[in-house]
């Protein structure tokens, strides 16, 4: 039917999407200097080993020749190797980014659960100094840098209150972070600032607009209170837009990542970037990038999918 | 009155240029930020004819000092006067801002444009690419780019133009998309009017107060991704700094309690890009625009 | 008692501009069982009275004088009040029901919620009476639809879903704000049957707010006239209809179209079979078009195998309601739409075939009028700027000052003053706005006008003036009309030929007299029938006479 039909095009626009993010990535790989022969083998190959390697892997063919090989390459699974962890950029992420998706799910759950009704707030009491303030406040957690906060938390509540430890969780598995919640505290808030800031906005964007639909109209005519409209028929409405919106924040979201958990020390996929950009380390990077452009577009796809479950009227010509 | 069984929607008129000015004077915050984004200019541009520093030379004898009389923000750790270079860095910041944003507004309005009004397969390919674009963590990218080269202040510019565009082409598709089916473009087709004559004369002349509105919140964030970059020691390299720079030097000062390497440019930072995200809001509401993308 | 009584009510609105005062002395009621509609143009205050009654006026109205509904006063009521009288005492039906329900929620849960505001009834007593509801207002399979949303609706569908919930709690006075224009004809024949059988049943009191004559003939027993914030008539139906006796409604009612139904009183330039030369070229000729838009199951087939012509000098009405088809044939005959098969012939050349400069050379032969005021000419650009666009797209050779001097010609051919070439849009009326585009696309001379609803969306007296200007710069400078439009009487008026599309495909043509007199068709029967004429006698002789023809 119409859903099935919907789903279909939505997954092949994700794969399209896909497909040119592997582009871009290629792309990058050759462009670095001395070539992704350098890249993989590392800063002291000699010439020779550089030839021998190029011939090997076939990189002295056509790039498009080339580009199917790097996909069928990736298909394996195989991101290359790192050169100064020595070991599969592969396994490296497999270990870091369950660690990362958990702070970022977590930021955006508290992001959410808090922008939402506070932004719905805001809309029902328009232009009311509760307004003005809160906008304020937006504003300013939207335009710090994150590091700014994050930096500032750290030293009133770590330093100064002692209320927190200055480090996140360590530990590689998922059950050493969770042993330690109290020490996710400061991660997740700085992470969620910017992210309630951005969505309290929208929020207060689409109820301001649902609160001006003639259905609201409606159902006040009918008898209904207030109240009970803004719960009953305006929430929903103005959720959906808000819904739509997430699929892009993913992006923004991972990229905080990077910047809390360099702040923090939280052994994550950010630091993994982080330490692989330090130290020049390619195929790691790489494999980084491509890691967390597909997680955002599977992210964008789920977004889309539960926008059209709560809204079915979600039609299929949206490109 | 009424239309009966109408095919578009009516409109109602787009608030004339008079009735938009007087809606953005109204909005105290807008206004806020329009004399905060004009101060720092001035401070950053005029400030160090009156208060001249040596940005350049290090003066080890006046190393890690706080505030005083002769150095109202204290030093950094190279001797550096903290004020001085507050504008000096700010210098760096609002320019190459500004100049990532309207560049990143530019290529985004061009690429929305043609993508808008091509339709079809061209428009589903160029929105498969911005798709892939914003896909990619600009933060992520600009470190791979940055193990790869050290830009210089051009080069900057260049890439966080480069990093940026998506967002606005977005926004300018959408709009196009809405006008290219507006009655007026529609009758200038059937007389025989060329593309070139809707898109020049019609399309992009009513896009302005949304592309004003985008490239107003892509400075705010150019800015801001400027003072990350540096943060994470890619953006201009020292002597030369900008705000977000002077964060990263400071970081391990700001443990040590010497906030007048911290704070100052923190605040620099968010007080402008708060500016302009509130001239952004204020210039959308005032004309009416939807949607920030 | 009334069941609305309303003395010297006066609404002020304070806007970014000023204070608008939109609502003067007026003074008014409704007694049980009796309808009384509320009619005048646009910014005659009429809906604004309509929501005063409700209590919903926005938060910027300042209200003075009385209202009160069964006895309960409204002024001054606070919301807890006013959330009682709503739903239960007195109920609204909005004028649009595409947005009039809220889209997530399904029908029935909307109708139960109006029951459950007002009977202490569980969920499932009032899921029934939602149920009976919409059996009630005449849905079939009420059972099923109870669960659908309202996108699963067509506009008449929801129409009745929300006169169901107006109905739910048996009001005293329902309010209508013009429950109909936005519906086809024949759908809006069957909501005012509706509206009229429940009111009937139940003794509502009934307030029509409405613009159109005929439906005030077919519906009211008295009338109030309103004009700029005032009452300026109120009568009976018969008495203000047939005997007006304030000077505005006289013109009011002349403005109207009327559709002729009686043989003799046909008038107008559509009296008799037009005489065209047989064997001159049509001016513009669809031969067996077919549009469809969409792929695979969700295909809508716009138009199928539509044939159709426009002979130099004509007016061939094109007829029908949503979905027939009629603005796509037009888009088609304009080129902007390519059709998947057939062939379109634009001054004898195939327009298929014409690209570049001869295909730009044959479009500056049509001039283009289309619906929306607003959208139709671009709000940047000047008055002479919008009217020279043609010049500047084919006589690049004019000169600035010979631009002026045409576009000053042709304002004043559509009676409109040299000076509003300066103005922008925004300062201009609706129907100063459809003359700016009638000059402009008259400014070529062409040999044929293609309007799109032209008038659809003005005032009725304005309608009148736009056009009664169309029909006499035709007679002066002769270009053949395509004119597309729903309003039958428009049609009857100045059209010589007419051709009436259905889903599609043409259901039947001819000359225009003889096919709305005497129509063919089952369809084009029943979509005159459904046009109320503004005389109540006759509407009322009428809708006798078509329900025996029924029931026959």
């Amino acid at each position: 039917m119409d859903t099935a039909l919907y789903l279909t095009r939505r997954l092949l626009q994700s794969l399209a999407v896909i497909l040119i993010v592997t582009v871009v990535v290629f792309c990058l790989l050759h462009a670095l200097p001395g070539g992704p022969a350098r890249g993989i083998l590392g800063p002291q190959a000699t010439n020779e080993q550089i030839a021998a390697f190029n011939h090997e892997q076939g990189l002295d063919r056509p790039l498009p020749v080339q580009y199917v090989y790097y996909l069928h390459t990736l298909l394996r699974g195989d991101l290359g190797t790192s050169y100064t962890l020595n070991e599969a950029v592969s396994r490296l992420i497999e270990q870091r980014l369950p660690k990362t998706l958990v702070l970022t799910v977590l930021s955006a759950l508290v992001g959410l659960v808090l922008a939402i009704p506070l932004g719905m707030w805001q809309a029902v009491r328009r232009n009311k100094p509760v307004d003005y303030v809160v906008t304020t406040l937006s504003f300013v957690a939207y335009s710090t840098p994150v590091y700014f906060l994050g930096l500032l938390l750290i030293l009133v509540f770590t330093q100064t209150l002692r209320w927190f430890p200055s480090q996140a969780p360590q530990g590689d598995t998922l059950s050493q972070v969770f042993s330690n919640p109290v020490a996710l505290v400061l991660p997740v808030v700085t992470g969620a600032a910017s992210m309630i800031a951005v969505f309290s906005r929208y929020m207060r964007a689409s109820t301001l607009d649902n609160l001006a639909e003639d259905y609201v109209r409606t159902a006040r005519s009918g008898g209904s209170r207030p109240f009970a409209v803004l719960w009953r028929h305006v929430f929903r409405n103005s959720l959906t837009p808000v819904i739509a919106m997430l699929g892009y924040y993913v992006p923004v979201l991972f990229g905080g990542a990077l910047v809390v958990e360099q702040l923090f020390n939280y052994p994550g996929m950010g630091l993994l970037f982080w330490s692989a950009a330090q130290s020049s380390d390619y195929p790691v990077l790489l494999g980084c990038v491509l890691v967390i452009s597909v997680a955002t577009v599977i992210g964008t796809l789920l977004a889309d999918i539960v926008q059209r479950i709560v809204d079915p009227r979600v039609k299929a010509e949206r490109t | 009155m009424t239309a009966v069984l109408q095919t578009t929607p009516a409109l109602e008129p787009v608030p004339g240029y008079r009735l938009s000015l007087r809606r953005f004077a109204r909005n105290r915050l807008a206004l806020a930020g329009l004399v905060a984004v004009v101060l720092f200019l001035l401070f950053c541009f005029v400030g160090p004819l009156i208060y001249s520093t040596d940005q350049t030379h290090t003066d080890l004898t006046q190393v890690n000092l706080a505030p005083s009389g002769a150095h109202l923000l204290g030093t950094d750790a190279v001797g550096h006067d903290e004020l001085g270079r507050l504008m000096y860095g700010g210098k760096i910041s609002l320019l190459v801002g500004l100049a990532a944003g309207v560049l990143a507004t530019v290529i985004g309005t061009l690429w929305g444009a043609v993508a808008g009004y091509a339709g079809g397969w061209l428009d589903a390919v160029m929105m498969r690419i911005v798709d892939a674009g914003i896909a990619i963590p600009a933060l992520f990218i600009l470190l791979v780019v940055s193990a790869i080269t050290t830009p210089d202040t051009l080069g900057l510019i260049v890439i966080l133009g480069l990093v940026s565009w998506l967002v606005p082409s977005r926004l300018v598709r959408a709009e196009t998309l809405t006008l290219k089916s507006r009655d007026y473009v529609l009758t200038l087709r059937a007389i025989g009017g060329s593309h070139g004559r809707a898109i020049g004369r019609h399309i992009l002349p009513n896009s302005v107060s949304t592309i004003v509105v985008a490239a107003t919140f892509q400075v705010a964030d150019a800015i801001l991704l400027v003072a990350y970059v540096s943060y994470l020691g890619l953006g201009v390299q020292p002597p030369s700094t900008d705000w977000g720079g002077m964060l990263s030097a400071g970081l391990t000062a700001a443990y040590s309690g010497r906030w007048w390497l911290i704070v100052p440019p923190g605040l620099a930072i968010i007080l402008v890009v708060c500016a302009f995200n509130a001239i952004g809001d204020g210039l959308r509401d005032a004309f009416d625009v939807r949607g920030r993308g | 008692m009334s069941v609305l009584e309303i003395e010297d009510l006066g609404v002020t609105f304070s806007t970014e501009t000023g204070d608008v005062p939109a609502v003067r002395d007026v003074s008014l009621h409704v007694r049980p069982g009796e309808t009384l509609a509320l009619v005048g143009e646009s910014g005659s205050g009429k809906s604004t009275v309509a929501l005063a009654a409700m209590g919903l006026l926005p938060g910027n109205a300042r209200v003075s004088g009385r209202i009160s509904v069964d006895g309960t006063p409204i002024v001054g009521a606070d919301d807890r009040e006013l959330s009682g009288l709503r739903g239960r005492t007195v109920s609204m039906v909005f004028q649009e029901p595409a947005t009039a329900l809220d889209p997530l929620t399904r029908v029935g849960a909307q109708i139960a919620e109006v029951v459950r505001n007002h009977r202490q009834v569980s969920r499932a007593e009032a899921a029934r009476a939602a149920v009976d509801l919409l059996r009630r207002v005449g849905i079939p399979e009420p059972e099923h639809r109870a669960s659908a949303f309202p996108f699963q609706l067509s506009g008449g569908q929801r129409q009745r879903v929300v006169i169901a919930m107006a109905i739910a709690n048996s009001p005293g006075l329902l309010i209508a704000d013009e429950p109909t224009t936005a519906l086809d004809v024949t759908v809006q024949a069957e909501i005012l049957d509706l509206l009229r059988a429940l009111a009937a049943d139940s003794g509502t009191g009934v307030l029509l707010v409405t613009h159109n004559m005929g439906v005030v003939a077919d519906f009211a027993d008295r009338v109030a006239v309103m004009l700029e914030g005032e009452v300026v008539e109120t009568g009976t139906v018969e008495d203000v209809l047939l005997r007006p006796s304030h000077e505005y409604t006289r013109r009011l009612l002349a403005a109207v179209p009327r559709l002729a139904v009686d043989e003799p009183r046909g008038a107008g330039t559509a009296g008799e079979d037009p005489q065209e030369p047989e064997g001159s070229t049509s001016v513009v000729e669809l031969r067996d078009v077919s549009v469809h838009f969409g792929r695979g199951r969700r295909t809508v087939r716009a138009l199928q195998n539509v044939s159709l012509s426009v002979r130099p000098g004509e007016t061939v009405g094109l007829v029908g309601e949503s979905g027939s088809g009629k603005s796509t044939a037009a888009r088609v005959a304009l080129g902007l739409l390519r059709p998947d098969s057939g062939s379109v012939a634009l001054f004898g050349n195939d327009l298929g075939r014409t690209r570049g400069r001869a295909r730009r050379s044959l479009l500056s032969g049509v001039g283009v009028v289309l619906q929306d005021p607003v959208a139709s000419l671009d709000a940047r650009m000047s008055v002479a700027e919008c009217v020279a666009e043609p010049l500047r797209v084919h006589r690049r050779g004019m000169t600035a000052v010979q631009r002026r001097e045409r576009v000053a010609e042709v304002l004043e051919l559509v009676r409109l003053p040299r000076g509003l070439a300066g103005r922008g849009p925004r300062e201009l009326s609706g129907g100063q706005r459809q003359r700016v585009s009638l000059a402009r696309a008259l400014v070529l001379e062409p040999r044929l006008l293609v309007a799109d609803e032209p008038t659809s969306a003005l005032d009725v007296s304005v309608q009148r003036t736009v056009l009664e200007v169309i029909a006499e710069l035709q007679g002066e400078l002769g270009f053949a009309c395509l004119f597309v439009s729903h309003d039958l009487a428009v049609v009857q008026e100045f059209a010589q030929r007419v051709v009436v599309m259905r889903a599609g495909s043409v259901e039947e043509e001819g000359p225009t007299m003889t096919t709305l007199l005497r129509p063919e068709t089952e369809y084009t029967r029943r979509l005159i029938a459904a046009v109320p004429v503004p005389d109540p006698v006759l509407q009322r002789r009428r809708r006798v006479s078509l329900g025996l023809e029924a029931s026959a």
